[in-house]
């Protein structure tokens, strides 16, 4: 009974972060139909930023996250700006953008590994390491604060999506972007803003990602399949899909890891991901999908 | 009253179009210049003769890397250019032939040269099972899903201790001298890259090709036009997982080494996607030209700047550009203004 307590929490606890890594590419599609198979890729330009200040400085890695967050989305700004702006009005524009954000995947993979080489990093704040126990149940600190901070940014993030008048703009686009836009919603706008936003949330998930897991540049491709399971389970655009995605394959993940092989655990996302598009393409709580 | 037509009519009408359809065919004819690449070919097939008057090893693995390239693009054009499925796990096909001909050298000692058209129908079952579950979604989930294929492939040959999981085999070397040793991967890699290309125009030139050409436009409308989609799709799938298979299979025995890092690695199918996107998706000529460019360009990268990663960035770069700029590729633009000359209209 412990043993299955025991691999629920940390099924949990890393499935927090896994959420927060995955609701960045789940608001991208969501608003502009862009499958960003750079996202991880990004994740991990922010775990650098993080890695940097942590070693030069001395930062804690948490209290670095708004700086990464922020830096993460200037640089979506700009990518939007030079690559996808111009590729709104091609016939095959979300083939297109999985296409691109490949090629921008392999060429942030490529930057980050001539600047700082294929080593595996990690920031190792005091954290990292140290656990709380419970009686015959441990509770890793480092996995713990890293999944309660995602849940907390993910909540922000809802409260924001619900009740601001860019979130209504936000929501609105996603649901259907010519209505939005006939009903004065400034659509190219609330693009750049929600491309800003999710990349943001990339940048503040390398942050908490710079401690949970060791990371080098190449890293990013397991983690599209890993995410993109998570995201299509949950319903492409929907962030609360998302959150409930990333526990439900991050536990039984855990259990599979415990109980079959760790080698096997990244197993379950990958066929997770093929059978979920297989039986249901539109995931738990997505729309029909309009990908067709 | 009925209107009756005429037997004589009918016949003129026919024959008519006979002509007129000749007609348009020889002038077809007259523009392509299928003399070019059987010149090329046999340019190629004479060059080994340099190994007389010098060393000229790297001269010959290089057109031995692009003939693997030129293979496993055309291969990949066959369902991501007629049919608009884009894989990015092809290389998944290159791993399997390479492995299970390798697998055979190693156990039995049969050369590949000889199994590599049985590695090409392993992969091709293995494609079309794949394709049967797969296909079902199209556009970017499809995508996604042969990402997916790509990491689970990738997982099970790194655990799968028969083969020799993450450390791969080593293969038998040939007897020949140094200087002879490329020689019949040289002209087995060829061979398939000439088949490739050939069978590839000859698909696109078939009642098959203008089904798959069909439904990568309109998928509906083609299956309500009378084209039984899922089988068209699944066999172009097969098809184009089994060229990859048979270059897989020798280009394992040249490595004289089977390791997953090199065969299943995302960076082998964004290749063959990057060469037939930059050469021009769906024509014939296309893949090749994106196969020797891209080859080029990366000697250059690693002539100049040394790091594999930039290499990477480079590719990335290339890549992205190409889908802003040139999204028909350098045969597909050239043809749309007129201007692509004769010598590179194979279709």
């Amino acid at each position: 009974m412990a043993e299955i307590l025991q691999i629920l929490i940390l099924g949990l606890a890393l499935g927090g972060v896994i959420a927060l890594m995955g609701s960045g590419l789940s608001l991208v599609f969501g608003v502009m139909r862009i499958v960003n198979l750079a996202h991880p890729a990004l994740i991990i330009g922010g775990a650098y930023i993080t890695y940097l200040a942590f070693k030069a400085f001395d930062i804690d890695p948490i209290a670095m996250l708004p700086v990464a967050a922020v830096t993460m989305a200037a640089v979506g700004v700009v990518l939007y700006r030079l690559l996808f702006q111009r590729e709104a009005r091609s016939a095959k524009y979300s083939e297109m953008t999985v296409l691109l954000t490949f090629a921008l995947a392999m060429m942030v993979e490529g930057l980050l590994g001539s600047l700082f080489t294929n080593t595996q990093r990690v920031t190792s704040p005091d954290y990292a390491t140290a656990a709380f126990f419970i009686g015959d149940v441990f509770i890793p600190k480092g996995q713990l604060y890293a999944g309660l901070v995602s849940l907390a940014i993910i909540a922000a993030l809802s409260l924001f999506l619900k009740y601001s008048r860019l979130g209504y703009a936000i929501r609105a686009t996603t649901q259907n972007r010519e209505a939005a836009e006939l009903l004065g919603v400034n659509v190219q706008f609330i693009s750049v803003l929600a491309f800003a936003i999710g990349i943001g949330l990339a940048g503040a998930a390398g942050s908490l990602v710079s401690f949970v897991f060791s990371f080098f540049p190449a890293k990013h491709w397991e983690w599209i399949a890993m995410l993109m399971s998570v995201v299509v389970l949950g319903g492409m655009g929907s962030i609360l899909g998302t959150v409930v995605g990333a526990l439900i394959l991050s536990v039984v993940a855990a259990f599979v890891g415990t109980w079959i092989g760790a080698t096997w655990s990244t197993l379950t996302f990958f066929l997770a991901l093929f059978i979920i598009l297989l039986v249901r393409p539109q995931g738990l709580f997505g729309e029909k999908p309009e990908m067709a | 009253m009925t209107v009756t037509l005429q037997d004589s009519s009918a016949s003129a009408v026919i024959e008519a179009r006979r002509t007129y359809n000749e007609k348009l065919s020889r002038k077809t004819d007259q523009t392509r210049a299928t003399w070019f690449p059987l010149a090329l070919l046999a340019l190629l097939a004479a060059l080994p003769l340099l190994q007389f008057v010098g060393n000229y090893n790297y001269v010959l693995h290089l057109v031995l890397f692009t003939a693997s390239y030129v293979a496993m693009a055309s291969s990949w054009n066959i369902l991501g250019g007629f049919a608009g499925y884009v894989s990015l796990g092809h290389a998944v096909f290159f791993g399997v032939g390479g492995y299970f001909s390798g697998m055979l050298l190693a156990r039995y000692g049969i050369s590949t040269l000889i199994t590599a058209p049985l590695a090409g129908l392993v992969a091709a079952a293995i494609g079309y099972g794949v394709g049967l579950v797969t296909l079902k979604v199209r556009g970017p989930s499809f995508i996604i899903s042969s990402i997916a294929l790509l990491m689970i492939a990738r997982i099970l040959f790194d655990n799968w201790h028969f083969i020799g999981g993450a450390n791969g085999l080593t293969l038998p070397t040939n007897d020949l001298t140094v200087q002879w040793a490329k020689l019949p991967y040289y002209y087995a890699m060829l061979a398939i890259a000439a088949f490739t290309v050939w069978s590839a125009y000859k698909i696109k030139h078939s009642k098959f090709g203008l089904g798959l050409r069909a439904l990568s436009k309109d998928e509906i409308k083609a299956e309500s036009a009378g084209i039984d989609t899922r089988f068209y799709k699944v066999v172009a799938f097969a098809l184009s997982a089994f060229f990859v298979g048979m270059a897989g299979a020798v280009w394992g025995e040249y490595l004289t080494y089977l390791r997953p890092n090199i065969f299943l690695l995302i960076l082998v199918s964004a290749n063959m996607v990057l060469m037939c996107i930059l050469g021009g998706k769906g024509t014939i000529a296309g893949p090749v030209i994106g196969a020797i460019l891209i080859v080029a360009l990366n000697e250059l990268f690693v002539a100049t700047m040394g790091a594999s990663e930039i290499n990477i960035l480079g590719t990335g770069l290339v890549m992205a550009i190409g889908l802003m700029f040139f999204p028909l590729g350098l045969v597909g633009t050239l043809a749309r203004s007129g201007k692509l000359p004769r010598i590179l209209n194979w279709d």
